[in-house]
Protein backbone atom coordinates (compact mmCIF):
# COMPACT_ATOMS: atom_id res chain seq x y z
CA UNK A 1 0.00 0.00 0.00
CA UNK A 2 3.02 2.34 0.80
CA UNK A 3 4.85 1.59 -2.00
CA UNK A 4 1.61 1.71 -4.00
CA UNK A 5 1.07 4.98 -2.75
CA UNK A 6 4.88 6.45 -3.54
CA UNK A 7 4.68 5.07 -6.88
CA UNK A 8 1.64 7.17 -8.16
CA UNK A 9 2.97 9.86 -6.39
CA UNK A 10 6.03 9.89 -9.14
CA UNK A 11 3.84 9.37 -11.77
CA UNK A 12 2.01 12.11 -11.53
CA UNK A 13 5.47 14.08 -11.04
CA UNK A 14 4.23 15.57 -7.91
CA UNK A 15 6.66 16.66 -5.08
CA UNK A 16 4.37 15.30 -2.23
CA UNK A 17 4.11 11.33 -1.37
CA UNK A 18 0.47 10.51 -1.53
CA UNK A 19 0.74 8.93 1.99
CA UNK A 20 2.29 11.90 3.83
CA UNK A 21 2.10 9.99 7.32
CA UNK A 22 -0.07 12.69 9.22
CA UNK A 23 -3.54 13.09 11.34
CA UNK A 24 -6.15 14.86 9.78
CA UNK A 25 -8.51 16.22 12.92
CA UNK A 26 -11.79 17.75 12.46
CA UNK A 27 -11.93 20.66 15.17
CA UNK A 28 -15.24 21.19 15.95
CA UNK A 29 -15.40 24.01 18.34
CA UNK A 30 -12.82 26.32 15.66
CA UNK A 31 -14.66 25.11 12.44
CA UNK A 32 -11.00 24.05 11.28
CA UNK A 33 -9.08 20.53 10.24
CA UNK A 34 -5.77 20.61 11.75
CA UNK A 35 -3.30 18.48 10.22
CA UNK A 36 -0.45 17.19 11.99
CA UNK A 37 2.94 15.46 11.27
CA UNK A 38 3.38 12.36 12.32
CA UNK A 39 6.63 12.23 12.43
CA UNK A 40 7.50 15.52 14.38
CA UNK A 41 3.99 15.90 16.17
CA UNK A 42 3.67 19.38 15.36
CA UNK A 43 0.34 20.29 13.39
CA UNK A 44 1.66 21.72 9.75
CA UNK A 45 -1.29 23.21 8.69
CA UNK A 46 -5.10 24.22 9.16
CA UNK A 47 -8.14 24.91 7.28
CA UNK A 48 -10.99 26.25 7.51
CA UNK A 49 -13.83 23.84 7.36
CA UNK A 50 -16.97 25.60 8.90
CA UNK A 51 -20.36 23.97 10.26
CA UNK A 52 -18.61 22.05 13.44
CA UNK A 53 -17.02 19.41 11.78
CA UNK A 54 -17.05 16.32 13.67
CA UNK A 55 -16.72 13.16 11.41
CA UNK A 56 -14.11 12.04 9.12
CA UNK A 57 -13.51 9.11 6.97
CA UNK A 58 -10.47 8.81 4.16
CA UNK A 59 -10.80 7.40 0.53
CA UNK A 60 -9.41 4.55 -0.22
CA UNK A 61 -6.20 6.12 -1.71
CA UNK A 62 -6.41 8.68 1.14
CA UNK A 63 -5.53 11.54 -0.81
CA UNK A 64 -9.62 12.67 0.10
CA UNK A 65 -11.29 13.60 3.33
CA UNK A 66 -14.67 13.10 3.68
CA UNK A 67 -16.15 15.44 6.81
CA UNK A 68 -19.41 15.51 8.19
CA UNK A 69 -20.68 18.75 9.74
CA UNK A 70 -23.62 18.35 12.12
CA UNK A 71 -24.42 21.94 12.42
CA UNK A 72 -24.66 22.67 9.19
CA UNK A 73 -25.76 19.50 7.82
CA UNK A 74 -23.36 18.74 5.35
CA UNK A 75 -21.09 16.29 4.08
CA UNK A 76 -17.54 17.97 2.79
CA UNK A 77 -14.83 16.99 0.73
CA UNK A 78 -11.68 18.17 1.27
CA UNK A 79 -7.97 16.89 -1.00
CA UNK A 80 -5.69 16.37 1.59
CA UNK A 81 -2.69 16.91 -0.54
CA UNK A 82 -3.55 20.88 -1.52
CA UNK A 83 -5.69 21.24 1.49
CA UNK A 84 -8.18 22.66 0.01
CA UNK A 85 -12.19 22.34 0.57
CA UNK A 86 -13.50 21.03 -2.78
CA UNK A 87 -16.96 20.20 -2.63
CA UNK A 88 -20.25 20.35 -0.28
CA UNK A 89 -23.18 17.97 0.04
CA UNK A 90 -26.04 18.87 1.83
CA UNK A 91 -27.80 16.49 3.53
CA UNK A 92 -30.32 17.96 6.04
CA UNK A 93 -30.57 15.76 9.23
CA UNK A 94 -27.87 14.36 11.92
CA UNK A 95 -25.21 13.63 9.79
CA UNK A 96 -22.34 12.24 12.16
CA UNK A 97 -20.88 8.78 11.71
CA UNK A 98 -19.33 8.27 8.16
CA UNK A 99 -17.09 5.62 6.73
CA UNK A 100 -15.78 5.07 2.96
CA UNK A 101 -15.85 2.07 0.92
CA UNK A 102 -12.71 0.21 0.27
CA UNK A 103 -13.13 0.04 -3.75
CA UNK A 104 -16.34 1.91 -5.08
CA UNK A 105 -16.68 5.32 -4.70
CA UNK A 106 -19.45 5.32 -1.94
CA UNK A 107 -19.09 7.09 0.84
CA UNK A 108 -21.78 6.18 3.73
CA UNK A 109 -22.94 8.61 6.23
CA UNK A 110 -25.23 7.73 8.95
CA UNK A 111 -27.89 10.09 10.21
CA UNK A 112 -28.78 10.26 13.83
CA UNK A 113 -32.19 11.83 13.68
CA UNK A 114 -33.59 9.79 10.44
CA UNK A 115 -32.23 6.66 11.16
CA UNK A 116 -30.75 5.97 8.36
CA UNK A 117 -27.64 5.46 6.61
CA UNK A 118 -26.87 7.69 3.53
CA UNK A 119 -25.36 6.28 0.72
CA UNK A 120 -23.32 9.06 -1.45
CA UNK A 121 -21.50 8.65 -4.97
CA UNK A 122 -18.34 10.20 -4.56
CA UNK A 123 -17.80 10.72 -8.58
CA UNK A 124 -21.04 12.61 -8.36
CA UNK A 125 -21.40 14.04 -4.34
CA UNK A 126 -25.17 12.96 -4.59
CA UNK A 127 -27.14 10.40 -2.44
CA UNK A 128 -27.84 7.50 -4.32
CA UNK A 129 -29.94 5.57 -1.62
CA UNK A 130 -30.66 5.32 2.07
CA UNK A 131 -30.67 2.21 4.00
CA UNK A 132 -32.70 2.25 7.42
CA UNK A 133 -31.15 1.36 10.14
CA UNK A 134 -31.48 1.31 13.75
CA UNK A 135 -32.27 4.55 15.83
CA UNK A 136 -29.48 7.39 16.34
CA UNK A 137 -26.87 5.29 13.93
CA UNK A 138 -23.72 6.28 15.33
CA UNK A 139 -20.40 4.86 14.36
CA UNK A 140 -20.09 3.22 10.94
CA UNK A 141 -17.11 0.58 9.67
CA UNK A 142 -16.91 -1.39 5.80
CA UNK A 143 -15.04 -5.01 6.20
CA UNK A 144 -11.89 -4.96 4.75
CA UNK A 145 -13.63 -7.34 1.63
CA UNK A 146 -16.04 -4.57 0.96
CA UNK A 147 -18.69 -6.61 1.54
CA UNK A 148 -20.77 -5.42 4.41
CA UNK A 149 -21.21 -2.27 6.37
CA UNK A 150 -21.34 -2.07 9.99
CA UNK A 151 -23.81 0.61 12.07
CA UNK A 152 -23.81 1.00 15.68
CA UNK A 153 -27.44 1.99 16.60
CA UNK A 154 -26.82 3.76 19.22
CA UNK A 155 -30.28 4.40 20.92
CA UNK A 156 -32.00 0.52 19.65
CA UNK A 157 -27.77 -0.90 21.90
CA UNK A 158 -27.50 -2.71 18.85
CA UNK A 159 -25.24 -3.49 15.85
CA UNK A 160 -26.65 -3.65 12.15
CA UNK A 161 -25.08 -5.80 9.64
CA UNK A 162 -25.86 -4.31 6.04
CA UNK A 163 -25.22 -6.04 2.36
CA UNK A 164 -23.19 -3.45 0.61
CA UNK A 165 -24.02 -4.88 -2.98
CA UNK A 166 -27.88 -5.36 -1.63
CA UNK A 167 -28.04 -2.26 0.14
CA UNK A 168 -29.90 -4.88 2.77
CA UNK A 169 -29.92 -4.99 6.72
CA UNK A 170 -29.14 -8.71 6.90
CA UNK A 171 -29.13 -8.91 10.54
CA UNK A 172 -29.06 -6.42 13.97
CA UNK A 173 -26.94 -7.93 16.96
CA UNK A 174 -27.73 -6.49 20.65
CA UNK A 175 -24.87 -5.21 22.15
CA UNK A 176 -24.02 -2.89 25.34
CA UNK A 177 -25.80 0.28 26.04
CA UNK A 178 -26.02 2.94 23.48
CA UNK A 179 -22.75 1.87 21.32
CA UNK A 180 -21.44 4.56 19.54
CA UNK A 181 -17.63 3.93 17.86
CA UNK A 182 -17.59 0.77 16.00
CA UNK A 183 -14.14 -0.99 14.73
CA UNK A 184 -13.35 -3.81 12.31
CA UNK A 185 -10.06 -5.64 12.43
CA UNK A 186 -7.97 -6.17 9.35
CA UNK A 187 -9.38 -10.02 9.18
CA UNK A 188 -13.01 -8.65 8.69
CA UNK A 189 -13.56 -11.01 11.36
CA UNK A 190 -14.63 -9.36 14.66
CA UNK A 191 -16.06 -6.16 14.80
CA UNK A 192 -15.87 -3.73 18.42
CA UNK A 193 -18.15 -1.58 19.79
CA UNK A 194 -17.12 1.52 22.35
CA UNK A 195 -20.91 1.46 24.55
CA UNK A 196 -20.90 4.73 26.05
CA UNK A 197 -23.79 4.02 28.87
CA UNK A 198 -22.43 0.53 29.91
CA UNK A 199 -18.86 1.73 29.88
CA UNK A 200 -17.50 -1.30 28.38
CA UNK A 201 -16.66 -2.97 25.00
CA UNK A 202 -19.20 -5.49 22.95
CA UNK A 203 -16.83 -8.20 20.95
CA UNK A 204 -18.53 -9.45 17.42
CA UNK A 205 -17.89 -12.05 15.71
CA UNK A 206 -19.25 -11.00 11.92
CA UNK A 207 -19.80 -14.13 10.10
CA UNK A 208 -21.12 -15.69 12.92
CA UNK A 209 -23.43 -12.35 13.94
CA UNK A 210 -22.67 -13.24 17.64
CA UNK A 211 -21.59 -11.52 20.17
CA UNK A 212 -18.24 -13.20 22.15
CA UNK A 213 -17.45 -11.17 24.55
CA UNK A 214 -17.17 -7.39 26.74
CA UNK A 215 -14.32 -5.58 28.23
CA UNK A 216 -14.91 -2.99 30.82
CA UNK A 217 -13.56 -0.02 30.42
CA UNK A 218 -13.48 3.87 31.89
CA UNK A 219 -16.25 6.06 32.05
CA UNK A 220 -17.91 6.69 28.62
CA UNK A 221 -15.66 4.66 26.33
CA UNK A 222 -16.06 6.76 22.88
CA UNK A 223 -14.40 4.69 19.57
CA UNK A 224 -11.78 1.55 19.71
CA UNK A 225 -8.47 1.50 18.10
CA UNK A 226 -6.74 -1.79 17.47
CA UNK A 227 -3.21 -2.89 17.32
CA UNK A 228 -0.73 -5.56 18.03
CA UNK A 229 -3.02 -7.33 19.18
CA UNK A 230 -4.52 -5.15 21.56
CA UNK A 231 -7.37 -2.83 21.74
CA UNK A 232 -7.37 0.83 22.89
CA UNK A 233 -10.10 2.51 23.95
CA UNK A 234 -11.29 6.16 24.46
CA UNK A 235 -12.82 6.96 27.84
CA UNK A 236 -14.52 10.12 26.97
CA UNK A 237 -15.10 11.05 30.75
CA UNK A 238 -12.86 8.82 32.46
CA UNK A 239 -9.84 11.10 30.53
CA UNK A 240 -7.67 7.42 29.60
CA UNK A 241 -7.28 5.11 27.22
CA UNK A 242 -8.13 1.34 28.14
CA UNK A 243 -6.49 -0.75 26.58
CA UNK A 244 -7.36 -4.71 26.25
CA UNK A 245 -5.94 -8.14 24.51
CA UNK A 246 -8.02 -8.86 21.59
CA UNK A 247 -7.53 -12.67 22.38
CA UNK A 248 -8.70 -13.00 25.96
CA UNK A 249 -10.53 -9.76 26.06
CA UNK A 250 -8.67 -9.28 29.69
CA UNK A 251 -7.79 -5.57 30.12
CA UNK A 252 -4.45 -4.50 30.76
CA UNK A 253 -3.55 -1.23 31.55
CA UNK A 254 -5.99 1.98 32.14
CA UNK A 255 -3.68 4.99 30.38
CA UNK A 256 -3.72 8.24 31.77
CA UNK A 257 -4.54 10.32 28.16
CA UNK A 258 -6.56 13.51 28.46
CA UNK A 259 -9.94 14.78 29.21
CA UNK A 260 -12.47 14.10 26.94
CA UNK A 261 -10.32 11.40 24.65
CA UNK A 262 -12.59 10.61 21.51
CA UNK A 263 -11.24 9.63 18.22
CA UNK A 264 -8.48 7.17 18.12
CA UNK A 265 -7.21 5.16 15.22
CA UNK A 266 -3.51 3.04 15.12
CA UNK A 267 -0.91 4.07 12.62
CA UNK A 268 -0.60 1.34 9.57
CA UNK A 269 2.57 -0.35 10.99
CA UNK A 270 0.58 -0.58 14.19
CA UNK A 271 4.01 0.93 16.47
CA UNK A 272 1.47 3.84 17.36
CA UNK A 273 -2.10 4.85 18.49
CA UNK A 274 -3.13 8.02 18.37
CA UNK A 275 -5.83 9.97 20.31
CA UNK A 276 -8.03 13.32 19.89
CA UNK A 277 -8.21 15.11 22.67
CA UNK A 278 -11.52 17.52 23.10
CA UNK A 279 -11.13 19.03 25.84
CA UNK A 280 -7.44 19.22 25.56
CA UNK A 281 -7.22 20.29 22.00
CA UNK A 282 -4.01 18.26 21.29
CA UNK A 283 -3.63 14.81 19.79
CA UNK A 284 -1.45 12.53 21.74
CA UNK A 285 0.58 9.26 20.44
CA UNK A 286 0.29 6.40 22.14
CA UNK A 287 3.03 3.70 21.74
CA UNK A 288 0.84 0.33 21.64
CA UNK A 289 3.58 -1.67 22.86
CA UNK A 290 4.75 0.11 25.74
CA UNK A 291 1.26 1.63 26.59
CA UNK A 292 2.94 4.67 27.15
CA UNK A 293 2.22 8.32 25.65
CA UNK A 294 4.80 9.21 23.89
CA UNK A 295 4.50 12.87 21.99
CA UNK A 296 1.97 15.26 22.09
CA UNK A 297 0.83 17.67 19.36
CA UNK A 298 -1.24 21.09 20.07
CA UNK A 299 -4.18 21.50 17.41
CA UNK A 300 -7.19 23.46 16.25
CA UNK A 301 -10.01 24.26 19.66
CA UNK A 302 -12.13 20.69 19.92
CA UNK A 303 -10.79 17.91 17.86
CA UNK A 304 -13.05 15.08 17.57
CA UNK A 305 -11.65 13.14 14.44
CA UNK A 306 -14.56 10.65 15.27
CA UNK A 307 -13.68 8.48 12.40
CA UNK A 308 -10.16 7.28 10.19
CA UNK A 309 -8.07 10.14 9.80
CA UNK A 310 -4.82 9.17 9.80
CA UNK A 311 -2.52 8.92 6.42
CA UNK B 1 -32.96 42.01 26.23
CA UNK B 2 -29.20 40.90 26.90
CA UNK B 3 -30.39 37.56 25.73
CA UNK B 4 -31.81 38.91 22.94
CA UNK B 5 -28.63 40.51 22.17
CA UNK B 6 -26.68 37.26 22.46
CA UNK B 7 -28.94 35.52 20.25
CA UNK B 8 -28.89 37.86 17.71
CA UNK B 9 -25.34 38.08 17.71
CA UNK B 10 -24.95 34.24 17.65
CA UNK B 11 -27.08 34.57 13.88
CA UNK B 12 -25.05 36.73 12.60
CA UNK B 13 -21.80 34.82 13.46
CA UNK B 14 -23.32 31.54 12.09
CA UNK B 15 -24.48 32.95 9.07
CA UNK B 16 -22.11 32.36 6.42
CA UNK B 17 -22.56 28.36 7.71
CA UNK B 18 -26.19 28.66 6.62
CA UNK B 19 -25.53 29.19 2.98
CA UNK B 20 -25.44 25.73 2.52
CA UNK B 21 -29.07 25.05 3.46
CA UNK B 22 -31.89 25.94 5.74
CA UNK B 23 -30.69 28.97 7.68
CA UNK B 24 -32.80 27.99 10.74
CA UNK B 25 -31.21 24.28 10.84
CA UNK B 26 -28.52 24.10 13.24
CA UNK B 27 -27.51 20.76 14.21
CA UNK B 28 -26.17 20.35 18.03
CA UNK B 29 -22.23 20.37 18.56
CA UNK B 30 -20.67 20.23 21.78
CA UNK B 31 -19.56 23.17 23.20
CA UNK B 32 -17.17 23.61 26.16
CA UNK B 33 -16.57 26.73 28.86
CA UNK B 34 -13.20 27.35 30.59
CA UNK B 35 -13.27 30.40 33.63
CA UNK B 36 -10.77 30.55 35.81
CA UNK B 37 -10.00 32.85 39.29
CA UNK B 38 -6.76 33.95 41.05
CA UNK B 39 -7.40 33.62 44.43
CA UNK B 40 -5.18 34.98 47.38
CA UNK B 41 -4.57 32.10 49.57
CA UNK B 42 -2.42 28.57 49.61
CA UNK B 43 -3.80 25.76 47.22
CA UNK B 44 -4.16 23.47 50.11
CA UNK B 45 -6.52 26.02 51.52
CA UNK B 46 -8.52 26.23 48.52
CA UNK B 47 -9.19 22.56 48.02
CA UNK B 48 -9.94 22.28 51.23
CA UNK B 49 -13.17 24.29 50.35
CA UNK B 50 -13.88 22.66 46.79
CA UNK B 51 -12.29 19.11 46.81
CA UNK B 52 -14.70 17.98 48.91
CA UNK B 53 -18.01 16.20 46.52
CA UNK B 54 -19.93 16.09 48.94
CA UNK B 55 -19.94 19.64 49.62
CA UNK B 56 -21.47 22.58 47.21
CA UNK B 57 -21.66 24.73 50.22
CA UNK B 58 -19.51 27.34 48.29
CA UNK B 59 -21.40 27.58 45.14
CA UNK B 60 -24.26 30.35 45.83
CA UNK B 61 -26.96 28.39 44.07
CA UNK B 62 -26.84 25.75 45.82
CA UNK B 63 -29.31 25.11 48.93
CA UNK B 64 -28.29 21.21 49.71
CA UNK B 65 -25.87 18.68 48.90
CA UNK B 66 -26.67 15.17 49.60
CA UNK B 67 -24.87 11.85 48.40
CA UNK B 68 -23.23 8.92 48.55
CA UNK B 69 -19.56 7.21 48.20
CA UNK B 70 -17.35 10.30 49.40
CA UNK B 71 -14.83 11.34 47.58
CA UNK B 72 -14.45 7.91 45.46
CA UNK B 73 -14.92 7.57 41.83
CA UNK B 74 -18.80 6.87 40.70
CA UNK B 75 -19.48 8.73 44.07
CA UNK B 76 -23.39 10.45 43.51
CA UNK B 77 -24.62 13.45 44.77
CA UNK B 78 -28.21 15.61 44.31
CA UNK B 79 -27.50 19.10 44.53
CA UNK B 80 -30.98 21.33 45.27
CA UNK B 81 -30.64 24.86 44.28
CA UNK B 82 -32.55 27.59 46.06
CA UNK B 83 -34.70 27.98 43.30
CA UNK B 84 -35.88 24.64 44.09
CA UNK B 85 -34.24 22.48 41.08
CA UNK B 86 -32.48 19.58 41.62
CA UNK B 87 -29.38 18.28 39.54
CA UNK B 88 -27.75 15.13 40.09
CA UNK B 89 -24.19 14.02 39.15
CA UNK B 90 -21.55 11.58 39.65
CA UNK B 91 -17.60 11.50 40.08
CA UNK B 92 -15.30 10.88 37.22
CA UNK B 93 -12.08 11.23 38.81
CA UNK B 94 -10.74 12.29 41.58
CA UNK B 95 -7.17 13.64 42.71
CA UNK B 96 -6.35 14.83 45.71
CA UNK B 97 -2.59 15.07 45.32
CA UNK B 98 -2.84 17.12 41.53
CA UNK B 99 -5.80 18.92 43.43
CA UNK B 100 -8.57 18.12 40.76
CA UNK B 101 -11.62 16.61 40.06
CA UNK B 102 -13.74 15.68 37.17
CA UNK B 103 -17.45 14.86 37.49
CA UNK B 104 -20.54 14.34 35.58
CA UNK B 105 -24.20 15.44 35.39
CA UNK B 106 -26.47 12.30 35.32
CA UNK B 107 -29.97 13.82 35.19
CA UNK B 108 -31.36 17.37 35.01
CA UNK B 109 -34.20 19.14 33.63
CA UNK B 110 -33.34 21.58 30.92
CA UNK B 111 -35.74 24.32 32.52
CA UNK B 112 -33.38 24.24 35.71
CA UNK B 113 -29.50 24.07 33.75
CA UNK B 114 -29.86 23.72 29.96
CA UNK B 115 -27.80 21.47 29.07
CA UNK B 116 -26.70 18.00 27.73
CA UNK B 117 -24.46 15.31 28.43
CA UNK B 118 -22.62 17.74 30.69
CA UNK B 119 -19.30 16.82 32.41
CA UNK B 120 -16.99 18.94 34.35
CA UNK B 121 -13.91 19.32 36.11
CA UNK B 122 -12.05 21.67 38.53
CA UNK B 123 -8.61 22.41 39.09
CA UNK B 124 -6.61 23.94 42.04
CA UNK B 125 -3.11 24.88 40.93
CA UNK B 126 -0.30 26.42 43.27
CA UNK B 127 0.97 29.79 41.94
CA UNK B 128 3.88 30.03 44.57
CA UNK B 129 3.02 29.57 48.30
CA UNK B 130 -0.08 32.24 48.72
CA UNK B 131 -1.33 32.42 45.65
CA UNK B 132 -3.77 29.53 43.83
CA UNK B 133 -5.58 29.57 40.43
CA UNK B 134 -8.89 28.01 40.02
CA UNK B 135 -10.12 26.26 37.03
CA UNK B 136 -13.68 25.00 35.98
CA UNK B 137 -14.41 23.75 32.97
CA UNK B 138 -17.15 22.22 31.22
CA UNK B 139 -18.15 20.22 27.98
CA UNK B 140 -21.97 19.97 26.74
CA UNK B 141 -24.86 19.77 24.53
CA UNK B 142 -27.34 22.64 24.40
CA UNK B 143 -30.57 21.78 26.04
CA UNK B 144 -32.90 20.70 23.25
CA UNK B 145 -30.87 17.87 21.39
CA UNK B 146 -32.67 18.05 17.94
CA UNK B 147 -32.19 20.54 15.13
CA UNK B 148 -33.68 23.88 15.56
CA UNK B 149 -33.60 24.51 18.97
CA UNK B 150 -36.59 27.04 20.49
CA UNK B 151 -34.65 30.22 21.74
CA UNK B 152 -34.67 29.04 25.16
CA UNK B 153 -32.84 25.85 24.59
CA UNK B 154 -29.83 27.23 21.75
CA UNK B 155 -26.11 26.59 22.29
CA UNK B 156 -25.90 30.43 23.20
CA UNK B 157 -28.30 29.98 26.26
CA UNK B 158 -26.57 26.70 27.12
CA UNK B 159 -23.10 28.48 26.60
CA UNK B 160 -24.38 31.59 28.70
CA UNK B 161 -25.84 29.37 31.84
CA UNK B 162 -22.80 27.60 32.18
CA UNK B 163 -20.24 30.07 31.82
CA UNK B 164 -22.35 32.38 34.25
CA UNK B 165 -22.59 29.86 36.79
CA UNK B 166 -18.62 29.45 37.10
CA UNK B 167 -17.79 33.10 36.76
CA UNK B 168 -20.60 33.48 39.53
CA UNK B 169 -18.95 30.75 41.61
CA UNK B 170 -15.51 31.03 41.46
CA UNK B 171 -16.17 35.03 42.51
CA UNK B 172 -17.66 33.57 45.47
CA UNK B 173 -15.16 30.88 46.38
CA UNK B 174 -12.89 33.60 46.02
CA UNK B 175 -14.51 35.88 48.29
CA UNK B 176 -15.32 33.26 50.84
CA UNK B 177 -11.65 31.90 50.78
CA UNK B 178 -10.32 35.30 51.08
CA UNK B 179 -12.43 36.26 53.59
CA UNK B 180 -12.04 33.14 55.89
CA UNK B 181 -8.22 34.03 56.64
Amino acid sequence: MLKLGLGLAVLNGTAFPALAHEALLTAQSADSLSFVDLDTMKESGRISVTGKPAGIALSPDKKTAYITAPDSQDLIEVDAISRTVKRRLHLGGGPLGIAAHPTRPEVYVADWYTHKIHIVDVTQMAVIGDIKVGDSPSGLAVTPNGKLLLSADRDSDAVSIVDIATRKVLASIPVGKRPFGITIDDQGARAYTANVKSDDVTVIDIAARKVVGSVPTGRRPYAVALAQGRGFVTDQYGGTVTAFDQTTLAPIKRIDTCDHAEGIEADADEKNVYVSCWGEDVLLRIDAQKLLVTGKAAVADGPRAFGTFLR
Amino acid sequence: MLKRLVIAATIVGLAPLSLAGAAWAHGPSRQKVTETVEINAPADKVWKVVGNFQDMSWLPVVAKTEGTGGNNVNATRTLTLKNGGKIEEQLDKYNAEDHMYAYEITKVDPKVFPVNDYSSHITVSADGDNKSTVTWWGGFYRGYMLNDPPPDLNDAVALKAVTDLYKSGLAALKQKVEAGG
